[in-house]
């Protein structure tokens, strides 16, 4: 029996008491989390729970885990990638600083699609995550083992998560946890391995949206090493959500094209549910859905080829025998280190930003991207949040997803890149426990709190 | 090889020239390393420009500004805000095999400046960052391997490209020295450091493709090679040869130009924007650093002829050094000029000090040589307290450690000998140990006298007054 089966709330609450015996705490959950990695593979790297304690309010030593791609220091981070093998930071990412100096134990390094590459986790180039619902399924991407731990782990704890075009809602929504991507810059990138910066957030998952807030509250705000930073430090409270009275929630009907089926009844049943607690619904278009997608993936992939040239066996990450000339020497480390897919995004990213093509893509994709902001924007002017399905389909099995082409395995991401494409806050909540739908809840830039207590009262009335 | 020392005589050369000068900010452009050259390889680094995965630029507004009063100096169109690119390729010398440049919007566009009345046109400034430094472990083409310092990574780089409208490569030269005195002026530049400007220069003669030199370190060898260039090419020309549009390396070594790359196989810099880094805005500082523009070496130099009635190379060897212009305007400020002639000031200055300063191969401001110093020396020379010479070995001993020249004079005791009854006994031991200049000088030899002169200032240590010694040893000789 696990007698340390206690949601966040709760252990702070016994934590505070002086109720809990860290050591024994420590010693168990070490064993449990060794345990379930074994089987889903949701860690790349544990840490020593006991070493790592730290007992200081207010958060009293909770275990947190940190997505790969968010260095730790001394902590050998990868972003999911085999060529950044032994790269072991010299430094904290601004988001581990302030959760370590709030009384965080840092639990080890989530697994993830290399550098954030893709939707169900499998392009990592360590080991897939599992889904714990079902272990023939995908635990969603790219930040598949921070869900899949937050849902299979019965002890207390949050994950530090990060998105670039979906990859928070993607697996919160398959592991049926809560996943929270904030406003792009409320959260200091400082310490992140980039992805796209223009679209990189760090977010959180958690069981709770309390434990999103909670989070949220520790790790936001302005820092003067990320000069894209921005916001003030304060504290979300979700406390005095009790009802959707007045609420307005657009529903836009681009967003429930090619749905599956019982996705489609779920998020509608999730509709009703917070209509007849008071909330006001009304169908809506959004007609920079489908481009903005595509315009997502110019921009991403072309400042993903930038952001990966430096990894070239030199300084940090794999190193070769030193054989051939610059170009071969590291050709040879790149041909090694990187995925498929990596490779991918490379070719994809250089093509778009090439002279004679950049005009026809990277620059129209960001135009376009000022549309759909526009657009987005527009609709906040009526309403307080979106509300759409997390993901078009059920968790996938690993078998379905070998079969996927790329183009249909980016397609996965419709639902999600416009929101991250726009940077706007998002949430998504599982429209029932256990049950690996989720609802995507978007709001205007900087309304976290609005979301979230909205959320807040969607869980409690689902 | 093909060699000319003085400019060719080619008609309708086109010469345009891509200066990269390091900025003398205290840190570096992205991170807070210092911006300072030290022997020891890779200890001013941190993650940020050694380009460590999760490491974020910052900008050093300081630079920003350094770059601003560049593009005001050189009347520039600066607009209303400017952003970065990412300029990708690989090198060993990038730590990130991207470079933060800007390509869109650049600090500013459409300058210009007058070189000996011919207008030479700005096209645009901007800021970069410089990348590491490769050490070449033997000559380059045997060399093995390299050796990366990441010292110089992420120093900040101010962009000058110019319009082809220089007609000759000395043109150019001119163009550059005047380029570096003004950046002196600035206050942002420091032509002392090694590498410190590095050219690439462009030059196509009449109905002929563009060659482009890369990396040429300093205005002589800029000068050096562009001679080399026009004459390659005019050779081509007249044997009927085409000029292939390509980029080109100086090799300083052996003086000659080598081809580096076909135009073909230039690189795809696929710039995109630096997200990282906010869009800047520059027009408020920009408004407010108009008034920090100082006065330039010409106009500084105009007018001490003119007003100072200066003469003209005094005048060039003080404005030449803005730091001894400084210090020299200062010492002949009103408060100052009942008690010091700025004919006065100018020899100690251009002669003197200079001569000093020359000798140590050092700059004034590096010296801690205080201003009321000088001051204090340059008085005393007038009041014919101390010689010049005298003035000359305090400098040199304040040179190697700044301190008061009173202090100095009592401890050394150098003040000024112009006591008969001080300097007779001097003098009769010379005269007694160089009888052979007495017959000499009998002899009708004048310089015979120059000569014992010169021995009692050598045995006082330059502090016998000379007028007083010639006098005395005059009266003893014509005894």
């Amino acid at each position: 029996m696990n007698k340390y089966k206690l949601s966040v709330k709760e252990f702070l609450e016994e934590s505070a008491k002086g109720n809990i015996n860290f050591l024994d705490f420590a010693d168990c959950m070490q064993k449990e989390v060794e345990q379930i990695n074994k089987k889903f593979h949701f860690l790349r790297e544990i840490c020593n729970i006991k070493d790592r304690l730290y007992l200081k309010p207010p958060l009293n030593g909770l275990p947190v885990s940190v997505k790969d791609c968010i260095c730790v220091k001394g902590v050998e981070s990868c972003a999911g990638s085999k060529i950044l093998k032994d790269y072991v930071p010299t430094f904290d990412a601004t988001a581990v600083h302030r959760i370590k100096h709030q009384g965080a134990t840092i639990l080890g390094k989530t697994n993830q699609d290399e550098f954030g590459f893709g939707t169900f986790c499998t392009n990592s180039g360590y080991d897939v995550p599992k889904n714990p619902l079902d272990p023939l399924r995908s635990c969603g991407g790219s930040s598949g083992g921070a869900a899949g731990l937050v849902a299979a782990l019965d002890y207390p704890h949050i994950a530090l998560a990060e998105s670039t075009g979906g990859s928070i809602t993607a697996p919160a929504a398959f592991c049926s946890v809560v996943g929270l991507t904030p406003t792009y810059g409320i959260v200091s990138r400082y310490g992140l391995i980039d992805y796209a910066n223009s679209l990189d957030k760090i977010g959180t998952i958690g069981k709770t949206v309390h434990d999103c807030a909670l989070m949220l509250s520790i790790i936001a705000g302005k820092d003067d090493r990320d000069q894209t930073s921005l916001g003030e430090r304060k504290s979300y409270s979700i406390e005095k959500s009790t009802d959707l009275k007045g609420i307005r929630i657009a529903v836009p009907k681009e967003y429930f094209q090619n749905l599956d089926k019982e996705v489609e009844k779920h998020i509608w049943d999730a509709i009703k549910k917070m209509e007849s607690n008071g909330a006001i619904y009304e169908k809506v278009s959004l007609k920079n859905t489908n481009i903005a997608l595509i315009a997502y993936y110019i921009i991403a992939t072309a400042e993903a080829s930038t952001n990966l040239a430096k990894y070239c066996g030199m300084r940090y990450g794999v190193h070769k025998k030193l054989e051939g000339n610059f170009n071969e020497y590291f050709s040879a480390v790149r041909t090694d280190g990187f995925t498929e897919e990596a490779k991918r995004r490379i070719m994809l990213g250089t093509f778009t930003r090439m002279a004679g093509y950049r005009n026809a893509y990277y620059l129209k994709a960001m135009k376009v991207r000022t549309l759909v902001i526009d657009e987005f924007k527009q609709l906040f002017n009526k309403f307080d949040v979106i509300a759409s399905p997390s993901m078009p389909v059920l968790p996938p099995k690993f078998s379905e997803i070998k079969k996927l082409k790329p183009v249909e395995h980016y397609q996965m991401d419709s639902l999600t890149a416009p929101c991250n494409l726009a940077g706007l806050p998002h949430l998504s909540i599982p429209v029932k426990n256990r049950t690996p739908i989720g609802l995507q809840l978007i709001a205007d830039h900087l309304h976290e709190e609005k979301l979230m207590q909205i959320g807040s009262v969607f869980e409690k009335i689902r | 090889m093909i060699y000319m020392k003085d400019t060719p005589t080619i008609k309708g050369m086109k010469i345009g020239l891509e200066i990269h000068v390091q900025l003398t900010t205290e840190s570096k452009l992205f991170c807070g390393c210092p911006n300072k050259f030290t022997r020891e390889p890779n200890t001013y680094v941190c993650e940020t420009c050694l380009g460590f995965p999760g490491s974020k630029p910052r900008l050093n507004r300081k630079a920003v500004d350094y770059a601003i009063k560049i593009g005001i100096a050189l009347n520039c169109k600066l607009n209303p805000e400017m952003f970065f690119s990412r300029k990708s390729y690989f090198y060993p010398d990038m730590s990130k095999n991207f470079q933060i440049t800007q390509y869109e919007m650049p600090l500013c566009n459409e300058g210009f400046i007058e070189i000996n009345g011919t207008k030479i046109r700005i096209t645009r400034v901007q800021i970069e960052e410089d990348p590491a430094r490769i050490i070449h472990i033997g000559p380059i083409e045997h060399a093995k391997y390299i050796l990366v310092d990441y010292n110089r990574s992420g120093t900040p780089l101010c962009e000058i490209v110019t319009e082809p409208d220089f007609s000759s490569p000395q043109e150019a030269r001119t163009f550059l020295q005047e380029l570096s005195s003004m950046m002196e002026y600035l206050g942002v530049y420091d032509s002392s450091i090694e590498g410190s400007m590095r050219v690439d220069a462009n030059l196509s003669l009449p109905k002929n493709s563009r060659v482009e030199i890369k990396n040429i370190s300093g205005f002589k060898e800029v000068e050096k090679a562009l001679n080399y260039e026009a004459v390659r090419q005019n050779i081509l020309i007249r044997r009927n040869q085409k000029v292939l549009r390509e980029t080109r390396g100086w090799n300083a070594d052996s003086g000659v130009t080598i081809s580096l790359r076909s135009k073909e196989e230039e690189e795809d810099y696929g710039y995109i924007y630096e997200t990282d880094l906010p869009s800047v805005t520059i027009i408020d500082k920009a408004n407010e650093l108009r008034y920090d523009i100082p006065e330039f070496a010409k106009k500084k130099t105009d007018r001490y002829e003119t007003e100072l009635r200066i003469g003209r190379d005094m005048a060039l060897a003080i404005t030449n050094e803005p730091d001894l212009a400084e210090a020299f305007e200062t010492v002949i400020m009103t408060e100052h000029s009942e008690t010091i002639d700025p004919h006065l000031a100018a020899v100690f200055f251009s002669k003197i000090l200079k001569k000093v300063l020359n000798y140590e191969n050092i700059r004034l401001k590096q010296t801690g040589i205080r201003t009321e110093w000088l001051i204090n020396i340059i008085k005393r020379i007038k009041n014919k307290e101390i010689t010049e010479r005298t003035a000359e070995l305090l400098l040199r001993d304040m040179v190697l450690k700044p301190q008061d020249p009173d202090i100095l004079l009592k401890l050394r005791g150098l003040t000024r000998i112009d006591n008969k009854n001080a300097l007779e006994p001097i003098i009769m031991n010379t005269l007694k140990e160089n009888s052979m200049a007495i017959i000499d000088y009998k002899h009708g030899n004048k310089e015979a006298l120059e000569f014992l002169v010169g021995q009692v200032m050598r045995k006082t240590q330059g502090r016998a007054d000379p007028v007083t010694t010639r006098k005395i040893i005059l009266d003893k000789l014509d005894k």
